[in-house]
């Protein structure tokens, strides 16, 4: 009556087959194809240990390289392997794989508490340590004060991080997360990126998707950046960063009073170009964005002005892309 | 040793996973609002089905005086049933049993309506029935006269099988067993009937199929569209269980919602149905029957519906010709329970357990029906209730046993559950889940 004894996720006992010299992830040649639409094309890379960023705009195939690796879609050509094993109609490696999904829709009728401890049971725990799992790990995300209240009655962030706090039950190995920093307020970005580098440290080796660079960059060095559907760069943000410094770069403030703010900043080597859109927001253009990014929030807080917003429109990947492809996208 | 401990911690491992899919499905389904929509409607419209049962019950019957033996043709003061029993003449008002020595007193008409019941209770082999008001074993009648039928027993009734089909043909004595009480007659026909219509359309077909076409259609599917599904197959857990476990959460509520509905109707029957106690016991037998086709029937469409949901978003639409289908089958079964095109049914199946548990507990029902259909000649019509009962009880269609059939019919259930497990699983895993 249960033929899927055989399936090798079925029980917790039973470490799930993987070869310790496999990496992680794997992908040899994969392409991903819907009809005559490339979303993936000849993909190979292999990863292991550490945060990896994985940049691109919307639509360059981010999610869809973690929905291979979920066992979601079946690549068209070429493997992916899991801890060593094709994910594709095999639960099993998911025992050692944390997941955050790009979807927003969430099970809102339950609480924090329900919905991480309903999942962590799928491991094979019983309903208490799953229950004392879940918060673990609603602890270890900041959420531990409100693990009783609805899902539905939470902020983006709140959910965004109840979604990692899903993840990360069973102490996985790999940690996959899907625009995890989208829509979320400051608070819950900086705690979500504490959350991602303390498990960076912790040796986990953890896959982060984004389409703005800064948010990656405040995170991890090593990235991947995906570009409709191929692979255009792979390696050491700095290396790519310096070479991106010839490129100008635009920040974006939000405060009160946007002249005062301005004759304080228009001081600092980095910038070349200020403007104001509106009264209270300011544009700056720099060469040097990374480091007039770090210094920017203590120029601020010294001289006392009110800042609501601090962001980076889009355009910085839009120009590192332009960059890479030579102009050709 | 270590390979019992290792299985059996296996299947703790499943049983885990099976409890936390199941709970959370039953407490999804809770929450919905549309699930109490249905459910209320589902209770609605078995309570207006009941209404015409209670409608059925409290009705007065007229007493029908089946023979005519209540009037008197002549106007001498004498029914003509007492008339006869005297051997005086109906049609002469100077002939009448006040004139005969001792003179007798004239009866009141109403002790000659509904005066000889049907006396069918001794089985003895080819006789029954008895002249209960004697106006066969009357003296005035001749030997041939009172032996009509030819059976060699006077004034007696006897059934042989019919020449045709495979029911019984009833031959009577003239003036035996005539004038039965047809409204004890009519209220036991229409509560047998009422029980099956209930039970068939209502339990089996109505509530079995709509429960799990507005149910379990989109118990993947949903998931699916909405995203969340992501959440559980980020889990180390294989979609056919998650299908299974899905399954096993919506039948955690289903199951009991349609148990619910049927002990209230047993409550109701019992209390309203014809008894000699304060409640009728005897029709638990064909209660537990449509039970347990209304358990399989929710079984299999739930199923079914969940397979159809996962192969197709639009799911529903493959399941409402289905329903069609489901339901031009359980009319043949009315009139042709052993059809052969019924094997390519559930509800076919269903059907056989609730006609073989109402074989096992209403031995009688064929005999009733012919008793009622019976009356049926050039003088009189059949009885009141005895074609709502022929319409709604048929004999079980697979030319076995009552309790055989049951047994096969929940065998072929079960399998046809399992089909659809094992095809829906199959399709599920080879989904690809945006």
């Amino acid at each position: 009556m249960m033929p899927d004894l055989s399936q090798q996720g079925a029980s917790p006992q039973i470490a799930p087959p993987s070869n310790p010299q496999a990496p992680v992830v794997y992908f040899q040649g994969v392409s991903k194809t819907y009809g005559r639409i490339h979303a993936l094309s000849n993909i190979t890379l292999g990863l292991s240990g550490g945060v990896t960023g994985i940049l691109g705009m919307n639509g360059a195939g981010k999610s869809t390289l973690f929905k291979l690796l979920m066992g979601k879609l079946r690549p068209s050509s070429g493997e992916v392997k899991l801890f060593g094993v094709n994910p594709w109609k095999n639960p099993a490696p998911y025992a050692r794989v944390g997941f955050v999904p790009e979807h927003e829709k969430m099970h809102d009728w339950m609480t924090a508490l329900d919905f991480v401890s309903t999942f962590a049971r799928l491991h094979g725990m019983t309903r208490d340590e799953a229950k004392e799992e879940a918060l673990r790990v609603l602890d270890f995300v900041g959420l531990a004060e409100v693990a009783n209240k609805e899902i539905g009655r939470f902020s983006k962030g709140m959910r965004q991080r109840t979604k990692i706090a899903h993840a990360l039950v069973n102490d996985p190995d790999l940690i996959i997360l899907d625009e995890p920093l989208q829509g979320c307020d400051p608070l819950a970005r900086t705690t979500i990126m504490n959350v991602i580098r303390e498990l960076g440290k912790m040796g986990r080796t953890v896959l982060v998707s984004s389409h703005i660079l800064s948010e990656i960059e405040r995170i991890t060095e090593q990235i991947i950046i995906l570009h409709h559907g191929k692979l255009v760069a792979l390696g050491n943000l700095h290396a790519i960063r310096e070479r991106l410094d010839q490129i100008p770069h635009t920040i974006r403030l939000v405060g009160t009073d946007a002249r005062a703010l301005a004759k304080d900043i228009l001081t600092h080597p980095a910038v070349y170009g200020l403007s104001f859109p509106n009264e209270n927001e300011l544009l700056i253009q720099t060469y040097h964005f990374g480091e007039l990014h770090a210094e920017l929030p203590g120029l601020i807080v010294n001289n006392g002005h009110d800042v609501s917003e601090i962001d980076n429109p889009d355009d910085d990947l839009e120009s590192l892309l332009n960059y890479l492809t030579g102009g050709s996208s | 040793m270590s390979r019992d401990s290792s299985s059996s911690s296996l299947w703790k491992g499943v049983d885990r996973k099976a409890m936390a899919v199941a709970e959370f499905t039953l407490k999804q389904q809770r929450k919905r609002l549309s699930t109490w929509v249905v459910f209320g409607v589902g209770f609605a419209a078995m309570a207006i089905l009941t209404m015409f049962y209670i409608d059925g019950m409290v009705r007065d019957y007229d007493a029908i005086d089946n023979d005519g033996d209540s009037i008197d043709t002549d106007g001498d003061g004498y029914p003509n049933g007492q008339e006869i029993v005297y051997g005086t003449d109906i049609y002469n008002e100077n002939s009448h049993p006040g004139l005969l020595n001792p003179s007798i007193e004239p009866d009141d008409p109403s002790l000659w309506i509904d005066e000889d019941d049907i006396d069918w209770d001794a089985f003895v082999a080819g006789s029954h029935g008895y002249d209960d008001d004697g106006d066969c074993r009357t003296d005035a009648r001749t030997a041939s006269q009172k032996d009509s039928n030819n059976n060699g027993i006077p004034c007696d009734v006897r059934m042989v099988t019919a020449l045709y089909g495979d029911g019984i043909a009833i031959e009577g004595d003239t003036n035996v067993d005539e004038d039965p009480d047809d409204a004890a007659y009519g209220r036991e026909a229409i509560h047998r009937a009422s029980i099956l219509a209930l039970g068939k359309f209502g339990f089996v077909f109505l509530i079995g199929i709509f429960v799990p076409l507005f149910m379990a259609t989109g118990l993947i599917r949903n998931e699916m569209t909405s995203g969340t599904m992501h959440f559980m197959l980020a889990k180390p857990i294989a979609r056919t269980e998650v299908f299974l476990y899905r399954m096993l959460g919506f039948l955690a509520l289903a199951w009991p919602y349609v148990t619910v509905l049927i002990l209230l109707e047993v409550i109701v029957f019992g209390l309203a149905g014809p008894s000699e106690g304060f409640f009728r016991l005897q029709d638990l037998g064909v209660w537990l029957s449509i039970w347990l086709a209304a358990l399989l029937a929710i079984l299999v469409y739930g199923m079914l519906f969940c397979m159809l949901g996962v192969m197709w978003k639009h799911g529903i639409i493959l399941a409402l010709p289905f329903a069609a289908w489901e339901l031009g089958m359980i009319l043949t079964t009315l009139g042709a329970p052993d059809a052969s095109i019924l094997r390519f049914s559930v509800i076919g199946w269903a059907m056989n357990i609730v006609d073989a548990g109402a074989a096992l507990t209403w031995a009688d029902t064929q005999l009733m029906i012919e008793i009622g259909m019976w009356f049926d000649n050039g003088s009189s019509e059949s009885l009141v209730g005895a074609e709502a009962l022929q319409i709604f009880a048929s004999s079980p269609g697979l030319g076995l046993g009552a309790l055989a059939t049951i047994v096969v019919s929940v065998i072929v259930l079960l399998f046809q559950a399992a089909s659809c497990w094992f095809l829906g699983g199959i399709l599920f895993k080879s989904k690809e889940i945006e």
